[in-house]
């Protein structure tokens, strides 16, 4: 019994395996973590290993959108060709055994463009507006990419590491009577 | 409260009334009366609005101070309490909801965040609320106690009582 479990323990997840296969030219990057998966992707591949990921694979709850900011990290940085922000995705699965797995996709500052997938989860919506708001972040094909949080004419996008964390006086000289609440 | 019991001493009716009658002016009754039925507004926007929950539950029972009547609409309430952090983007709103309650109003600031914006001196968050809202009293505290908002309501009760304008006419007022 016991050295049964030693041995599947030390094979890859089959996931892992199964996006090795499919997606040879496009990972750039692949690492188990815990009782998960992490892959680097290409933004080319990134939109169908998603969706084989969903559809094939059962990864079917989105848990979250989000981006990094890598600007201040140089071996972050040189790892993926300059490519200063990282739209990371968490997905979940219900079924198997690694049930979480994170796909990131190295953006870079001149081109910051990732093909939205609103088209496979709708819940994909207001957390890539988020994403749009903190970062810049163009997702393309989205349906109504505005700012989420912060206010429509706020200029800026306050987590990227360049943004002051006193902002450059929005709280001071903010008009609310110019706002139409 | 500036009540006096009056001898009157005239007539036959003496027996009755002697004693039973008590002198005042119209301002000090309707102040007594404003200040045992504040009708607050809350608006509540983080974690101290837990403690203003519990002001309001059984334990604390802030209707022993007459203020019991909670009015989620701004045009029947007559005391804002601020209770949380207001991002810039919230501002407007807030300011729209202390416009559209009738006066005479008062404004408690409860917890550090409302009155100076407490540890999140960020881009986003107004850094107190008396940058547009006339606070009548400020509550410090992270968040402050249940007995922290009953004595800032009490606070307000006195100066009713005193007959002391809020805030926000005086500056009508001035301006």
């Amino acid at each position: 019994m016991n050295e049964e479990k030693e041995v599947t323990e030390e094979t890859p997840p089959l996931v892992l395996e199964k996006l090795q296969e499919k997606f040879a030219d496009a990972l750039l990057a692949d690492a188990e973590i815990g009782n998960g998966v992490v892959v680097v992707v290409d933004r080319e591949h990134s939109y169908a290993l998603l969706e084989y990921l969903k559809t094939e694979l059962a990864y079917s709850f989105l848990v979250d959108v989000t981006a990094v900011d890598n600007s201040n990290l140089e071996s972050e940085l040189m790892q993926y060709d300059y490519a200063r922000f990282m739209v990371v995705y968490h997905l979940y699965t219900f079924e198997g055994e690694t049930h979480r797995i994170r796909v990131k996709v190295p953006v870079h500052e001149k081109d910051l463009r990732v093909p939205s997938v609103t088209t496979l989860w709708r819940g994909a919506n207001w957390l890539e507006r988020e994403t749009y708001d903190m970062f810049g972040i163009d997702f393309e094909g989205h349906p109504d990419l505005r700012r989420i949080l912060m206010p429509d004419d706020f200029e800026g996008h306050p987590l990227r590491k360049d943004y002051p964390l006193r902002g450059r006086g929005e709280r001071e000289s903010f008009n609310f009577e110019k706002q139409n609440v | 409260m500036g009540l006096a019991k009056t001898h009157i001493q005239s007539g036959s009716s003496t027996e009755q009334t002697d004693g039973n009658i008590i002198t005042t002016t119209i301002d000090k009754v309707v102040n007594w009366g404003r200040k045992n039925s504040l009708w607050p507004m809350p608006f509540g926007t983080a974690c101290c609005a837990i403690e203003m929950m519990a002001t309001l539950a059984s334990k604390f029972d802030l209707s022993r101070f007459g203020s019991e009547a909670i009015r989620f609409s701004p045009r029947q309430s007559d005391l804002l309490i601020v209770s949380g952090r207001i991002s810039i983007k919230m501002m407007p709103v807030l300011k729209r909801i202390y416009d559209q309650m009738p006066e005479p109003k008062w404004v408690i600031s409860m917890g550090a965040c409302a009155s100076c914006g407490g540890v999140f001196d960020t881009y986003t968050l107004i850094q107190g609320v008396d940058q547009f809202l006339p606070v009548d009293v400020y509550i410090p505290g992270c968040p402050p106690r249940p007995e922290d908002l009953i004595d800032a309501v009490m606070q307000v009760q006195r100066q009713i009582q005193k007959g002391e304008l809020p805030k926000g006419s005086e500056v009508a007022y001035h301006e």
